[in-house]
């Protein structure tokens, strides 16, 4: 045992010393430094491309100096290029020996929003594959680097997945620079930091980290550094990869990150103390430490009032359960504990039980798994045909399977109910895990009954209070149970009266609102009542 | 690696016993639940058991079509022990006998004269048996009947009795629901006698569970509550007909509501006050040595029904209907004491009210307690109270009169 | 030692789900008939002497469990085969909580289902608890204690509203004088349940505060101890006497004679809910001190190895114990309190306290 890992640390510590010969080698072609000759440099990149008809190479002689400029087309936008270089060029030339002609160039000639000297290849190709235009100046070992970003991107359109009734409308994007946009809009602070990097051996994929400054544990932002740091792949092509990376537990079900497409829900976790990862290329932000009750908690709970948005959390969390219970409950109850159920249903049932050729387990697997089915056709499935599937699952499921005498009405019942139960958890993460652990609980309410699901739902609970999210226990407040964090758990206090941030993550800096924020009547009473001394 | 296999075969050979099978899984499909079970005297073994089964796709109204045939089946089988019986049976029906849905025993007569003690364990700890089952005795006719009996108005001819046991220990207060753990507590107690419901069948007993009889409105037999059987020491020594059995109620404080008749100025059954609640203390005192039992009922109630001109607007003359239903009431809590004393069998539970107050003086009377019952000194004071008087103040007799 | 570390009040949660574990199941101080819930009460001023007797032990050595400081105050050569002993006497214990609950099982719901699948499958989950750590069962305890107050709370206001109880079976207190009742409590209430806290012996090193051992501890065995005492109450008010002495499992009994609107009835549900939370805990902290006891004595680096290999025994002792129930029954009742709970929970604690004062005292004037 202990030889074994002595071993395996010792290979781990070799892959980290090539790890960092990696990244330090002076011979990769990538460290190395641009050269004076303009065509050198010119050749050098249409070898690297192997003649890609997506890079742009113009040549151009400007107050009799030469050089190029590179960019790709379709990432760079060729309007500014024209306006604001090419142009630029033609009005600013460089009268006499005013000053280095580079920094001419830099400070005048090219009149772009931000301009970026570059010394070696490494930065060349990342300027040039993130959009910017390279412009290489003959005689100079350096090169700089033009702000002009401009790709087709996708407007801001209503979120698809996680609407609201009362909030904003506007959801995230493919364009990390959108997202962050999208954030800062709404906490206009200079404490909402914003650190970037790239992950991704090949597909050098942005990724920004946002946190705010002095509400944010500083221990969680270095760990989730720490962690992104560790990451080796190839590509990120989505928030996915990043979440299934950096979770505390890789043998789960549940979503240990949380994850959003709306800037609003966003924003409220950032402003709790949670760290946000922005993956470019993906409209789901990714927030953390996640923990269980956050997966019930839907925007729209804090634009209405407390004592809705209380009772339709709790609606939620009973939904949840119907929907890990539901069928489990249906196969003990017919099949172990038939005195649990009123006299009169129990003959109910038995008598549309009567031309049922399957077990009770088996017909509600059949029907589990058609329903399953169905809801994953309709998801892939191009909206034209979308409807098709609709209807033939409804009389599938419904009405044929029932008079064909494959399953019993009560089994459409309680498939529906748990269908339409696992439809109202807000976060699709939680929603899939439920679905699978009710498989789970089905075959235990086979075998045993009550006692089965009791089993399946211990297990379930104890792993739920082993998880953790970047350390924070999963079942924060409830177990360990925290009083003073009650205020956003089963109740949503009233937004007066929340006036701590969720202390297990944001430690320090706790304090939401000021005192006596509780609305009330004017204090000089009633303006309809008539003045003192008319009457 | 090696741990992770160990462990995980481990873990295999823990799971291995639940992979052979489900051992108490019973698909409804699979179950005949027995509604009733009727006790009778069998003919070479002890007990001949008959057991209502429902047909539930006769009984459940749906797209199945419910109700094409008849609700029940009876099958009678014998065994010396219920449990044989019940095994018995199972040559007989094609499902597994079901008991937690069982919600009366019935016994004939003839056992409980026997002695019902060898059948009450059996239903006391198998734990399938609900305690909360009622039991009933068939009075002049044999459980079987009062099993097969078939009804016009319940689907479940079960709850013809369960039902009405509960609706007339409401509305009349002249049965009460025994259920076997009542009944068992009775059994085991010096100091009270179970009381048990009888039921009759009315009409022709060949009718009894012929379909046919259902086409008519009035049935040509049919089941009704009649008496209570007084049992001692697991065996059946009498009964209380129904004047008396409201007493009965009245002391055992189960009365919710009931109807009082009473005379006005020489018309009799002229007034009826409609109880609506009703509280029966019991308590003893002790004079010598010799308990005496004090009876305090207070009883709430509407005037339902006067057919008589009486002016029901005057306090006094409520006042004075009051005093006559108090009178009324004693008078039957009175006949019925005095009817248990007669049968020497404390069904009131006296003797469990003097162990309480006085477990020293009841160990010295525990002994020879039915002939203590038998002389026992029992005071009892009505108060009753008419609250309203309806919708109408004076009856339309007042203006005929005029 | 696991370098677990729990609060005061996960403590208290955990003290009150282990007391009231099996207690509340079977019929606790039946012997006493009506007055067993004095019983249970008198039963709880005992525990919570004797409690004060590990809690000075503690106090002389705080940072240590009861198989480490066992040796201290006797010396290796003692020490070693006693803290031995008491591991032995927590598998022991384990096991008859894991015979109780399964027993219960099989004879009111899961009748013709083998105990070794009930039991196997229950110490499987309890083995995956154990094996997550103590700091996850105490969560977890959280977790289910406001399940079970929510259950019992809808369970009494069910039975009330059912007019099920009948104060008067309470009645006569006393009828048969004191001498049912003290023997109930010597023989029973004080060992189980809570004499049983000597569990915690092992276990209290692991509280975040040592300063609130006391009040954690003391106030869940309060808490248990009035739950368990009003459960006795409702069982026989809703029973009798004679039939609360006749039951198994009078609490099963009771609830089910609730009977609501023909539709709420039959509620074994809630019991069995209850069954496997209570049977968790109980045995999972027997089962995690015979686990903590042993990774100590034998300088074992990672306790969670060893929760299978004890896991299993208990299993298989679990069904070996007693060959039918009714002997199971008179072993818990006769034998073991007298022979195992007496010198395990009172006597061997007792003398170690009394050899530690000595001890400490030497100490004391040694080193002033």
């Amino acid at each position: 045992m202990s030889i074994l890992s002595k071993i395996l640390k010792k290979k781990q510590k070799q892959r980290k010393d090539d790890n960092y010969r990696q990244q330090q080698d002076p011979q990769k072609p990538e460290d190395l430094p641009i050269l004076r000759d303009y065509k050198e440099n010119i050749s050098r990149i249409k070898g690297e491309f192997g003649n890609s008809n997506d890079i742009v190479i113009r040549e151009f002689i400007h107050s009799k100096h030469r050089g190029a400029l590179v960019y790709v087309d379709g990432l760079a936008d060729s309007r500014v290029i024209s306006d604001f270089i090419l142009e630029s060029f033609n009005e600013n030339e460089i009268v006499a020996d005013e000053i280095d002609y580079f920094q001419f160039m830099i400070e005048k000639a090219v009149a772009l929003g931000s301009n970026k000297v570059i010394y070696n290849w490494n930065q060349v190709y990342d300027s040039m594959l993130s959009g910017d235009t390279v412009i290489f100046l003959d005689g100079y070992n350096k090169g700089i680097s033009g702000e002009t970003k401009g790709w087709e991107k996708r407007a801001i359109t209503e979120p698809s997945t996680q609407l609201s009734i009362r909030g904003p409308k506007d959801s995230f994007t493919e364009t990390l620079r959108t997202n962050t946009a999208l954030i800062r809009r709404r906490i206009k602070s200079p404490n909402l930091w914003i650190e970037s990097m790239k992950i991704g051996t090949v597909s050098q994929t942005d990724i920004a980290i946002m946190y705010i400054k002095g509400i944010a544990n500083e221990k969680i932002v270095a760990e989730v550094k720490e962690r992104l740091n560790r990451i080796n792949i190839d590509s990120i092509l989505g928030s996915g990869y990043i979440e299934q990376l950096i979770e505390d537990q890789a043998w789960t079900t549940f979503p240990t990150t949380y994850h959003s497409e709306r800037p609003d829900v966003v924003s409220s976790q950032l402003l709790e103390g949670r760290i946000a990862i922005i993956v470019d290329g993906t409209p789901f932000v990714l927030t953390a430490p996640a923990i269980f009750i956050q997966f019930f908690q839907a925007a729209d709970d804090y634009y209405s009032r407390f004592d809705i948005s209380t009772g339709v959390r709790l609606l939620r969390i009973l939904a949840f359960i119907i929907a890990i219970l539901g069928p489990a409950l249906y196969i003990a109850g017919t099949t172990f504990h038939q005195e649990m159920i009123p006299t009169t249903m129990a003959i109910a049932i038995a008598a549309q039980r009567e031309n049922v050729p399957f077990p009770a387990f088996v017909e509600a697997l059949i029907m589990e798994v058609t329903f399953e089915i169905l809801r994953e056709a309709g998801l892939r499935l191009p909206r034209a045909v979308g409807q098709a599937v609709s209807i033939v699952g409804a009389l599938v499921i419904g009405q044929a399977a029932v008079q064909a005498g494959i399953v019993s009405p009560v089994m459409v019942i309680v498939v529906s109910i748990t269908a339409i139960a696992n439809f109202s958890t807000p976060v699709f993460a939680m929603a899939i895990a439920a679905r699978l652990i009710r498989f789970v609980l089905m075959g235990m309410a086979t075998v045993l009954g009550f006692y089965g699901i009791m089993l399946g739902l211990m297990f379930m609970s104890i792993h739920l209070c082993s998880l953790r999210s970047f350390g924070i226990p999963y079942m924060m407040p409830i177990a360990p149970f925290n009083l003073r964090n009650q205020q956003d758990v089963f109740v949503r206090f009233p937004l007066w009266a929340m006036k701590y941030r969720p202390m297990f993550i944001s430690k320090g800096n706790v304090i939401r609102s000021g005192e006596n924020q509780k609305p009330g009547p004017p204090k000089q009473g009633d303006d309809t009542q008539t003045p003192k001394g008319e009457s | 690696m090696m741990r992770k296999f160990f462990v995980i075969s481990f873990l295999m050979v823990l799971l291995l016993p639940i992979m052979s099978g489900c051992w108490n899984q019973k698909e409804l499909t699979d179950l005949a639940f027995v509604m009733a079970m009727g006790i009778d005297k069998g003919e070479d073994k002890k007990f001949d058991v008959s057991f209502q089964l429902v047909n539930p796709g006769n009984v459940a109204s749906g797209q199945n079509g419910g109700g094409q045939g008849l609700p029940i089946a009876v099958y009678k089988s014998s065994g010396n022990t219920i449990t044989e019986a019940a095994r018995n049976a199972t040559k007989m029906i094609s499902r597994r006998l079901y008991y937690s849905h069982t919600n009366l025993i019935a016994v004939s007569e003839e056992v409980a004269r026997d002695g019902i003690l060898d059948m009450m364990d059996a239903l006391d700890r198998d734990p399938e048996f609900r305690t909360t089952t009622q039991i009933v005795v068939a009075r002049h006719t044999s459980a079987q009947d009062l099993v097969s009996a078939l009804t016009n108005l319940d689907k479940l001819p079960v709850n013809k009795i369960t039902k009405e046991l509960k609706s007339t220990e409401k509305m009349l207060g002249e049965n009460i629901g025994v259920n076997i753990d009542d009944f068992l507590a009775g059994l085991v107690s010096d100091g009270k006698n179970p009381i048990v419901n009888g039921y009759i069948v009315h009409g022709k007993k060949e009718q009894i569970g012929n379909a046919q009889d259902l086409q008519k409105t009035i049935g040509g037999a049919f089941l009704e509550a009649d008496g209570l059987a007084v049992f001692e020491k697991g065996k059946l020594i009498g009964w209380f007909e129904h004047q008396w059995a409201r007493g009965v109620v009245y002391v055992l404080d189960k009365v919710q509501s009931t109807g009082i008749n009473v005379s006005w100025n020489g018309k009799k059954h002229a007034i009826t006050m409609a109880s609506i609640r009703s509280k029966t203390k019991v308590s003893v005192h002790f004079k010598n040595g010799k308990p005496l039992i004090n009876i305090a009922i207070e009883d709430e109630g509407w005037i339902s029904e006067a057919n008589t001109a009486v002016d029901l607007t005057n306090p006094q003359v409520i006042d004075k209907i009051d005093k006559l239903v108090e009178k009324e009431i004693k008078r039957q809590v009175l006949g019925s004491i005095k009817e248990a004393q007669k049968m020497k069998s404390d069904i009131f539970g006296f003797g469990e009210r003097v162990h309480r107050a006085n477990p020293k003086q009841w160990k010295k009377l525990k002994g020879d307690w039915n002939n203590h019952f038998a002389e026992l000194d029992v005071n009892v004071k009505v108060d009753s109270f008419v609250r309203r008087e309806g919708i109408r103040t004076s009856p339309f007799w007042i203006n005929m009169n005029k | 030692m696991e370098k677990a570390k729990i609060k005061a009040s996960q403590m208290f949660i955990l003290v009150v789900l282990f007391e009231m574990g099996s207690a509340i199941l079977v019929g606790l101080g039946v012997q006493a008939k009506q007055d067993a819930w004095i019983s249970v009460l008198l039963g709880l001023a005992g525990g919570l002497i004797l409690f004060l007797i590990y809690y000075r032990l503690f106090k002389y050595y705080p940072d240590i469990p009861l198989t480490s400081y066992v040796q201290k105050i006797t010396g290796k050569w003692i020490g070693r085969p006693l803290g031995l002993l008491y591991i032995v006497y927590f598998i022991y214990c384990a096991t008859r909580v894991l015979r109780d609950f399964g027993e219960l099982l099989t004879t009111t719901i899961y009748t013709s289902t083998p105990l070794i699948v009930i039991n196997s499958l229950m110490i499987l989950t309890i083995i995956y608890g154990i094996h997550k750590g103590f700091e996850v069962i105490a969560r977890v305890g959280e977790l289910y204690f406001s399940v079970i107050y929510f259950m019992a709370f809808v369970g009494i206001i069910l039975i009330f509203v059912s007019g099920l109880i009948h104060i008067e079976y309470l009645q006569p207190v006393f009828e048969y004088g004191w001498r049912p009742v003290v023997n109930t409590f010597l023989k029973q209430t004080i060992t189980f349940p809570f004499g049983e806290m000597v569990v915690f012996t092992m276990l209290l090193p692991f509280l975040n505060d040592s300063k609130k051992v006391k009040i954690a501890c003391m106030g869940g065995m309060i808490l248990a101890g009035i739950n368990v005492a009003i459960t006795a109450a409702i069982n026989v008010a809703t029973l009798g006497p004679e039939l609360f002495s006749r039951s198994n499992f009078p609490l099963l009994t009771t609830i089910g004679k609730i009977q609501l609107a023909n539709f709420i009835e039959r509620l074994d549900v809630l019991f069995m809910l209850y069954l496997v939370i209570g049977g968790f805990f109980k045995i999972s902290l027997f089962f995690y001190a015979a686990v903590a006891g042993t990774a100590d004595l034998f300088k074992f680096k990672n306790h969670q190895n060893l929760s299978f290999p004890i896991g299993f025994i208990i299993l298989c002792a679990s069904i070996t114990i007693a060959s039918n129930y009714a002997e199971h029954m008179k072993e818990g009742l006769e034998v073991v309190p007298i022979y195992l709970n007496w010198p395990f929970q009172i006597i061997i604690p007792t003398i170690l306290l009394i050899i530690a004062f000595f001890r400490n005292r030497k100490k004391k004037t040694s080193t002033s």
